[in-house]
């Protein structure tokens, strides 16, 4: 999800950079590789340039996944007897709706109650 | 954030962390001071002559001292400009996204609204112009009428709303229209979010003003979370579920079940209900549809009705919570209860004072988006331990033969009667 995405790509970024300052300070105290500093110069710039590129370009992304938030019971029960059913919300319900005869005894059922639970997830 | 709900859009909220921004920036900063020190060392010096020149000859002096110099600029003249983009950035991400929430709650109108229009009539460009209708506040310099004044421009836009609702959705029953104009108002809203925070984004760009941008993004987690409200609205009101802020509907529509109801103001409905030998005048707005009616003048038309003789009027509704407090959490008070911009609220304070009826209030905590969307299990629960409550206060407040009103305030959609 976005909330783990975008710290990932900002530890990477950092990470990056991070590289590119040992590889710096790495060419000017240690003498030997003193001769390749210009190539270690232009690793350097590069993890910089990736380094800004990833952190730049992750945060863009803000495409959100649709998914389903919420679980939406219907509660049917009835006037005549205490019969309590659940099912899952179906467009065009409303509570004190009547929904036909009684499954138990001669009453009419109606809605209860509409409501959401939240869906829990990882 | 409330724990263990699961919203990815909750999370976006906080999702905009400028300290990693800052962080980040900082780390680049002192990175290329460093790199740019030693291109400078590499060009001007012998190969390994290292980070900080250590010669006595002229030119290590030099490159240390504009080495310091360059240090101390970055820091000291380019750090506002840095500071700026960092948080020009986070806006820019907002906007982005603001403006995604708003195309797609225009898209979700647009959608809801083609179930009900007449075929080969293109409704796109009458909703879209339509998102931009606003409403001009009474002045208020010389308030004397002003709620009048107030009431009757709310009026003239309820009306506008429900012209043009019946224009383009002209197969749309009662309720239907009336979720329908709920609809736009959600669009409504996250257009106006939308078009202020770009406002702001083109101002602070053209005036390059970093006190623009932190203002901006200070309030952004708020004002993204506002949106974020009004666009989970958007769903629910579509699919016709009831919403948090049908509590007080919930409540009078419980407690007036199985009885007859009559209409007594402009989408009000009421019935009258024993409990414990108290005469109870129930009233709610008239559902399933998203409506909230005029609560306050049927609260006024019942009492002038009766000549002032009833003994307490006792007001349920949704109540703003603080962060902390618990969804759900029913607590009792004094005072109107009703969240409307002035008139109806007023109405009932007034005819309630003229008559020296107290006025009791019970509401039930939720935040807005919990108020906007579907309703949870807990304000379901609520809901009993209100009517609890408003017997328990009945039969200790008042005397056997009383009259008294019990007013459930709230948008009724989803909820009948
Ligand atoms: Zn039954």
């Amino acid at each position: 999800m976005q909330r783990d995405r975008k710290p990932k790509f900002a530890i990477i970024s950092i990470l990056l950079t991070f590289g590119a300052f040992i590889l710096f300070v790495l060419a000017t105290i240690v003498d030997p590789l003193s001769t390749y500093s210009n190539i270690l110069m232009v690793a350097g710039l590069a993890l910089l340039a990736a380094s800004w590129g990833v952190y730049f370009i992750g945060g863009r992304s803000l495409q959100r996944a649709e998914v389903a938030t919420e679980n939406v019971i219907t509660v049917i029960g009835c006037k005549g007897c205490d019969i309590r059913e659940e099912r899952p919300f179906s467009e065009g319900d409303y509570v004190f709706k009547e929904v036909g005869p009684c499954k138990k005894c001669a009453g009419t059922s109606y809605i209860r109650a509409i409501y959401a639970i939240p869906i829990k997830k990882d | 954030m409330p724990r263990g709900s699961g919203k990815p859009q909750k999370l976006a909220a906080i999702s905009y962390i400028p300290w990693l921004g800052d962080f980040k920036l900082e780390i680049n900063i002192s990175t290329i001071s460093i790199l740019l020190n030693i291109v400078v060392v590499n060009m001007v010096n012998p190969v390994g002559q290292g980070l900080f020149p250590t010669g006595n000859d002229l030119s290590s002096i030099i490159l240390n001292i504009l080495w310091v110099v360059f240090f101390f600029s970055m820091i000291l003249l380019f750090n506002q400009r840095l500071q700026i983009w960092t948080y020009q950035r986070n806006v820019e991400k907002a906007t982005i996204k603001l403006q995604m929430l708003a195309d797609k709650s225009r898209e979700e109108a647009l959608k809801s609204v083609q179930k009900y229009a007449q075929e080969n009539i293109d409704i796109r460009s009458q909703v879209t112009s339509f998102l931009d209708f606003f409403t001009i506040e009474p002045v208020d310099r010389d308030p004397f009428g002003v709620l009048n004044r107030l009431e009757h421009l709310l009026d003239n836009r309820r009306d506008r709303f429900k012209a043009f609702v019946a224009q383009i959705a002209p197969k749309a029953g009662k309720a239907e229209a009336a979720n329908t104009e709920d609809i736009l108002e959600a669009a409504m809203a996250l257009n106006f979010i939308f078009k202020v925070v770009r406002h702001y984004l083109i101002l602070g760009k053209k005036t390059k003003s970093l006190m623009i941008f932190v203002q901006l993004d200070m309030q952004l987690p708020l004002i993204m979370k506002m949106a974020e409200a009004y666009f989970n609205a958007q769903k629910t009101f579509s699919a016709g579920k009831p919403i948090g802020d049908g509590l007080g509907p919930l409540v009078a529509s419980k407690l007036m079940f199985g009885q007859p109801k009559r209409v007594i103001a402009e989408d009000i409905v009421c019935s009258e209900v024993d409990i414990s030998n108290r005469k109870a005048y129930v009233l709610k707005a008239e559902g399933p549809g998203g409506l909230l009616g005029k609560p306050g003048e049927a609260v006024k038309r019942l009492v002038e009705d009766m000549g002032g003789k009833v003994a307490r009027i006792f007001m349920v509704d949704a109540s703003s919570k603080l962060e902390g407090e618990n969804t759900g959490e029913v607590v009792e008070g004094v005072g109107a209860a009703i969240g409307d911009p002035g008139p109806e609220k007023y109405k009932i304070e007034e005819v309630a004072t003229k008559y020296k009826i107290p006025l009791d209030a019970i509401v039930c905590k939720m935040d807005l988006e919990e108020a906007l969307t579907t309703m949870k299990k807990e304000i379901v629960e609520a809901s009993e331990i209100i009517i609890e409550k408003i017997k328990k206060a009945i039969v200790e407040r008042t005397k056997e033969g009383d009259v008294v009103i019990i007013a459930g305030i709230g948008n009724t959609i989803g909820i009948g009667q």
